[in-house]
């Protein structure tokens, strides 16, 4: 369990970091927790010459308010950061939950935002909650930057559409709808340090008359290689008066919609039915929840 | 190719050669030669290389040392404080019989001292949760979540750090 020599950098601006990247390319990997990558060099699945350190970045660091108008999560910020924020907590409580289950107390403390979306694996828990709260990433280089949906950036099982020279330097939220509550949850086989069988986030909005669905997100981890967004929840619930007769529908819709494989942490069959189960959970949480707001 | 590095460890300030791919726990152990930090599986699992980097629990055998500059690292060895009186959470897993092999216990008590610190008098589920990447072996949870209770009173109560 020794890695191969590699070589480190650690830039302290981000034009340097963008510099590095552009420079060293392919041989290059990005060190931001570790928590994956590090252990990817020890199996030895890759062995990049070189290692660019990101931490040491102040503008990839950080959650920002930007009152009305959403938040700016940095890219090199800790998940603990995110579990731990008064913020998140209060203006997307899905993040917040999805931060908490992440692996244990140490690798919240090293593992970062942008760590968990670049490894793109299908079981990640924050990718979930954030395509749910409309997260957007930017993508960064010497030459400019661009912005993509999230759920357009993971791509499948570890693929992901960051391009030659580009980091992702920060997500940005959209503020929170009015009337609108979002919720995570997940089933694994214990209650810490488990990779998720299924997980899945609820971003629900209401109408005035605090009963009408006025616009849904729902969305799936673990069931597909990448974040899979129900097109037939929100077409079920969307116009309507939120009940449970509904809501039941709602679930066998996103069960039909899951595209899972059996492997070591769960069958198909198995996480198909926890699809409907956790649907049908997390919409009436979702629900309460934004009656309150 | 080794560069000379410094390390704060324990308040105290250490100048190693290491290459950019040495692990902060073999670099503790073998160049440092403090030996209470423990290398279990190596993956990040077992919790056993917990050290506290900046208060806060990290695991040591996938955290390069270099990155580790400028940093306060703590370990195990330096909870005791200059008398030599141990830290009340060690303090409480001696009285509450919560060692047994020990090979869990630094990293153990790591993770308590950073629980107690972020919050000073947690519920069971949040000790339980605190210690949930450390894991034992000889399965002594319970007598585990006792004594970092325990700790937890008793610094309330009688004012130590």
């Amino acid at each position: 369990m020794f890695l191969s020599d590699f070589e480190y950098f650690a830039p302290k601006e981000a034009g340097e970091a963008f510099a590095l990247i552009g420079r060293l390319g392919s041989n290059a990997r990005v060190l931001a927790g570790g928590t994956d990558l590090l252990l990817m060099m020890k199996e030895k699945m890759i062995e990049p010459q070189y290692l660019i350190d990101i931490n040491a970045v102040p503008e990839f660091q950080g959650i920002s308010d930007l009152p009305g108008k959403g938040a700016v999560i940095g890219a090199a910020t800790k998940i603990s950061e995110v579990e731990y924020s008064p913020l998140v907590k209060e203006k997307y409580f899905a993040l917040h939950q999805a931060a908490g289950e992440l692996g244990s107390v140490q690798v919240r403390t090293m593992a970062t935002m942008g760590g968990n979306s670049c490894h793109a694996s299908p079981a990640a828990e924050t990718p979930t909650p954030l395509v749910a709260l409309g997260a957007k990433v930017v993508l960064a280089s010497a030459t400019g930057e661009r912005q993509l949906p999230l759920e357009e950036f993971i791509l499948g099982n570890r693929k992901t559409g960051l391009g030659e020279g580009e980091l992702l330097t920060k997500f940005i939220l959209p503020e929170p709808a009015p009337r609108s509550a979002s919720r995570y949850g997940y089933i694994g086989l214990r209650g810490a340090m488990e990779i998720d069988a299924v997980n899945m986030a609820v971003n629900l909005v209401l109408e005035t008359d605090g009963r009408t669905v006025k616009d849904l997100r729902l969305v799936m981890g673990s069931v597909s290689p990448r974040p899979l967004i129900s097109v037939e929840v929100p077409s079920i619930l969307v116009g309507k008066q939120f009940d449970d007769a509904l809501v039941e529908e709602a679930a066998a819709a996103a069960c039909g919609e899951a595209k899972p494989i059996s492997d070591i942490r769960a069958s198909a069959e198995y996480r198909r039915e926890v699809v409907a189960v956790l649907a049908r959970r997390l919409l009436h949480e979702a629900f309460n929840a934004a009656q309150e707001v | 190719m080794k560069q000379l590095i410094k390390l704060d460890i324990n308040n105290q300030v250490y100048e190693v050669p290491v290459s950019p791919k040495d692990l902060l726990v073999d670099i503790i152990r073998k160049k440092v030669g403090l030996t209470g930090t423990k290398k279990g599986c190596g993956q990040g699992d077992c919790g056993a290389c917990t050290v506290l980097i900046d208060g806060a629990p990290v695991l040591s055998c996938i955290t390069l040392a270099i990155a580790c500059q400028g940093k306060k690292i703590s370990t195990i060895e330096g909870l005791a404080d200059e008398q030599g009186n141990l830290h009340p959470v060690q303090q409480a897993f001696v009285d509450y019989g919560a060692v047994q092999c020990g090979f869990c216990t630094p990293g153990m008590i790591l993770s308590a001292k950073a629980l107690l610190d972020r919050i000073p008098r947690p519920g069971e589920l949040e000790i339980k949760r605190a210690i949930s990447g450390n894991i034992c072996r000889c399965t002594g949870y319970k007598k585990i979540v006792e004594a970092i209770g325990a700790a937890a009173a008793k610094i309330s109560t009688g004012g130590v750090e």
